[in-house]
């Protein structure tokens, strides 16, 4: 009686290990979303416009406005003109620009760039390991990078009166 | 019959988080096709809106989006 209880103990130990492990592969994700005061993910990609390459760790030195963007996101189009706009309000030795672009379609981000010209670069990342490295939870997102890589203000989506923020923060990081 | 038992459960249980881990969550970056017009649910907001207006005038019950007027149908 006694050895036939321990059995079924030990069956229902296994059974709630075997369920649970399953279950915490299951729900796993390795990426964890990038926050200020986190190092930023290093990475290159190619040039979205013409031959090369660029990578986030050649602009060390300098306060980036990393831009996650693509054609079909709406907010991230309204974006792009603010955007320019704010390039030109800080000297390009201390502050750049630099846009992912998701689209799987690289023509249809092209496309777009030759109705609204941007004088910021853009690399192109249709497999999406770039967002993935930062865990990108919305569409358009954006990281302000300080001179030593480091993550200083996130922005998410895009609105009217959106800018005079990023403003502030860049005006804040770049002092 | 414990065994069976046990591998019963351990059958089930498998199957049902290997079915929940076929739900996989579309990434941000992913939407694309989503976000095509075509993939709304409302493929014209405007005209729902007018529809939805006349609906409630002519019926005098109020979809399920909710509603405003006089009942007129006119503003």
């Amino acid at each position: 009686m006694r050895t036939r209880h321990n059995q079924r103990n030990r069956a229902c130990r296994w059974t709630l290990q075997f369920t649970c492990s399953l279950i915490v592969l299951a729900l796993s994700s390795p990426a964890i979303a990038i926050e200020p005061g986190q190092k930023a993910p290093n990475f290159r990609a190619q040039k979205l416009e013409g031959k090369g390459t660029l990578g986030l760790s050649q602009y060390r030195g300098k306060v980036v406005y990393l831009d996650f963007w693509a054609s079909w996101c709406a907010p991230c189009l309204e974006a792009v003109p603010a955007l320019e706009a704010l390039r030109g309000e800080f000297p390009e030795s201390k502050f750049q620009i630099l846009a992912v672009n998701v689209d799987k379609e690289t023509r249809k981000a092209m496309k777009f760039l030759e109705k609204q010209k941007i004088g910021y670069p853009s690399v192109r990342n249709p497999k999406g390991d770039i967002p993935e490295k930062f865990d990108l939870d919305t569409m358009p997102s954006s990281y302000l990078i300080d001179q030593e890589g480091v993550v200083r203000y996130v922005h998410k989506g895009f609105r009217d009166g959106d800018l005079e923020v990023i403003r502030e923060e860049v005006r804040r990081i770049i002092k | 019959m414990i065994l069976l038992n046990r591998l019963l459960v351990v059958a089930a249980l498998s199957l049902f988080v290997l079915s929940s881990m076929g739900c996989v969550a579309v990434k941000p970056w992913e939407k694309d096709l989503l976000a095509r017009p075509d993939m709304a649910w409302d493929e014209d907001p405007r005209l729902s809106t007018i529809r939805d207006h006349i609906h409630f005038s002519k019926e005098g019950s109020l979809p399920a989006g909710g509603g405003a007027s006089g009942g007129c149908g006119c503003n």
